[in-house]
């Protein structure tokens, strides 16, 4: 008789089993969230229909799906609607990458290189005090109202906390690994691809979660202080004409725009970082 | 090789910066000399110097005085014709088994084609077949020790520093590990320098077995072992020979654990 095996055993709860176990789970948590979400769209309709919120300054969530509606319909005054969407994820798009790309490089090579690290120190640290919103207004001035200024605007705001994530990464990265390494040949960049990238990878993905916020924050501020196209523009537009449904509107295209982003980002998460132990399983500690 | 001498430790004496800012002296005046093809043991009590003597060797660490010679030099980097295998499992836990086992040909740029076969007959040695795809996580402390086992000797190192690489393994493997690591030794004729806290362990695979003093360490004895070779781990246990050399050393290193043992009740006081 073969060896009796997991599966199959009367005492282990069948695949059927777990499967079901987990998709009720997932249901109940969903059926929560949105029970949660229904109650505050509801209780919002319901304050400002009588009154108890203005609707002149809070909107309402009806006003919301009409302004939707017109925009999808009939364009908004600054052309389509998706023609004014796209270039705000374009601009944070590219903001994105490039903060994401140069915080990295350079987030590495200072954290491995202790001279570069300890001469930039001070610069850095200068420049991260600085409230980087207000660049958008040079940016502004620099490079128009065109996209470049947003794009700009949205890289300084994603580059320091990738920098600092990187840097630190490359710090933590276990000294036993890289010694380890070492002794196994590689050279200085071998150690630094093969053993500090994937070390300081959940630190770096830590940051790009929350990065891809600051950089729609940085299209939206950048299109806010001068621009011809953009969701900014249209919050901007919305704001001087009284009108609180346009903000919220706008505000849930970008809600789901960087809902979009972190479920990619999460995607690339799991695959890049799929030799770590499960989170989810076992007690809650 | 300079006179027919592998490592050589000449009046080395190395010492570290306590957490409280003082100094805290871990090897005094080590002088030993280990020969070509030589396997050498080091046995001494608890926290008394060994895994730092040998991360001298390695050129991870460097001595506060005298000098550290390999192969007639200095030690002033790390050398990758040495293989170190560390107390502490070290194995990359973003790679599998079989990448983890094949990571030392390829940062030496073997083709992969015999980086593929090296590593099948690699993890088929330490009995880890049909485990390729785990990641370090998945697996038991002993496996784990056993890919960094697999991963250090697959680059034939000349010299082989051993820091207690068979410690988290149950009896049975340990016994297996040793014969295979005797057997592959006597094939590859590389220097070895063994850490362990088994006794038996160490006059089994031993040809010398260099007794420590409690921190900081020096060379107390210095036991030749001369059973003869080709030796089986299993069997030399029970011949007298052995027992008899067992209880020479274990003497001489009795009084270095009680005194270690003695120091820490004091401290803990
Ligand atoms: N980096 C360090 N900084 C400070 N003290 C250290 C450092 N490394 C080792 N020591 C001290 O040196 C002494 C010797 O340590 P070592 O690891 O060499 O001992 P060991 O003989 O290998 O012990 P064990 O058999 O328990 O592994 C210890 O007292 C330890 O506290
Ligand atoms: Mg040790």
């Amino acid at each position: 008789m073969s060896i009796e095996q997991t599966t199959g055993n009367p005492d282990f709860a069948s695949e059927a089993q777990l499967k079901r176990k987990a998709l009720f789970r997932t249901l109940r948590i969903k059926a929560l969230q949105i029970s949660l979400a229904a109650a505050l769209l509801i209780s919002w309709q319901v304050l400002t229909d009588h009154k108890i919120m203005d609707p002149f300054f809070f909107g309402k969530p009806s006003g919301v799906w009409t302004q939707l509606w017109t925009w999808i319909h009939n364009g908004t005054a600054a052309g389509s609607l998706w023609y004014n969407a796209y270039v705000t994820l374009m601009e944070s798009t590219y903001g994105f990458l490039i903060g994401v790309i140069l915080g990295v490089i350079f987030g590495i090579l200072l954290g491995r290189n202790r001279v570069l690290a300890e001469v930039f120190a001070p610069y850095i640290k200068i420049a991260n005090s600085i409230p980087r919103v207000v660049l958008g207004s040079i940016f502004t001035v620099i490079w128009g109202l065109g996209s470049t200024s947003k794009i700009a605007l949205a890289f300084v705001l994603v580059f320091f906390p990738v920098f600092f994530n990187a840097f630190t990464g490359t710090h933590e990265a276990d000294k036993k690994l890289i010694a380890n390494a070492r002794l196994l040949g590689a050279s200085k960049r071998q150690v630094t691809r093969k053993v500090v990238l994937p070390s300081a990878l959940s630190w770096i993905m830590a940051s790009m979660h929350v990065s891809f916020g600051f950089a729609i924050i940085g299209a939206i501020v950048g299109e806010f202080l001068g621009s011809n196209h953009g969701l900014g523009l249209l919050i901007a537009t919305a704001q001087a004409t009284f009108n609180p449904n346009g903000v919220y509107a706008a505000m849930l295209i970008i809600g789901i725009m960087a809902l979009s982003a972190e479920w990619l980002i999460t995607q690339l998460e799991n695959r890049l970082l799929n030799w770590r132990p499960n989170q989810n399983s076992g007690a809650e500690l | 090789m300079a006179n027919g001498v592998h490592v050589k430790f000449s009046n080395v004496s190395k010492r570290f910066r306590t957490p409280k800012g003082d100094w805290y002296q871990a090897l005094k005046d080590l002088d030993f000399e280990i020969h070509p093809g030589e396997f050498v043991s080091l046995v001494g009590p608890t926290g008394c110097g060994k895994s730092t003597a040998l991360t001298l060797v390695s050129g991870l660490e460097f001595p506060s005085l005298g000098t550290v010679e390999v192969e007639g030099k200095v030690v002033k980097d790390i050398d990758t014709s040495t293989g170190f295998v560390f107390q502490h499992d070290a194995t990359f836990p973003w790679m599998n088994v079989a990448n983890n086992v094949a990571s030392g040909p390829r940062f030496r740029g073997l083709p992969d084609i015999d980086v593929e076969a090296l590593v099948k007959s690699w993890i088929g040695k330490v009995g880890l077949t049909g485990f390729e795809k785990h990641f370090p996580h998945q697996l038991s402390g002993g496996m784990r020790k056993r890919v960094a086992l697999a991963q250090c000797l697959i680059n034939e190192p000349r010299l082989l520093l051993l820091d207690e690489p068979f410690s988290a393994l149950d009896v049975q493997t340990r016994a297996i590990m040793t014969e295979e690591l005797m057997q592959l030794w006597e094939q590859t004729g590389s220097t070895v320098m063994f850490v362990t806290h088994d006794l038996e362990e160490a006059i089994a695979l031993s040809d010398r077995v260099l007794v420590l003093t409690a921190g900081p360490a020096s060379v107390k004895a210095n036991f030749k072992i001369d059973l003869p070779r080709p030796r089986k781990a299993r069997d030399i246990r029970f011949q007298p020979e052995f027992i008899k050399i067992y209880q020479e050393i274990w003497e001489v290193l009795r009084e270095e654990v009680d005194v270690a043992y003695q120091r820490q009740l004091i401290a803990s006081k």
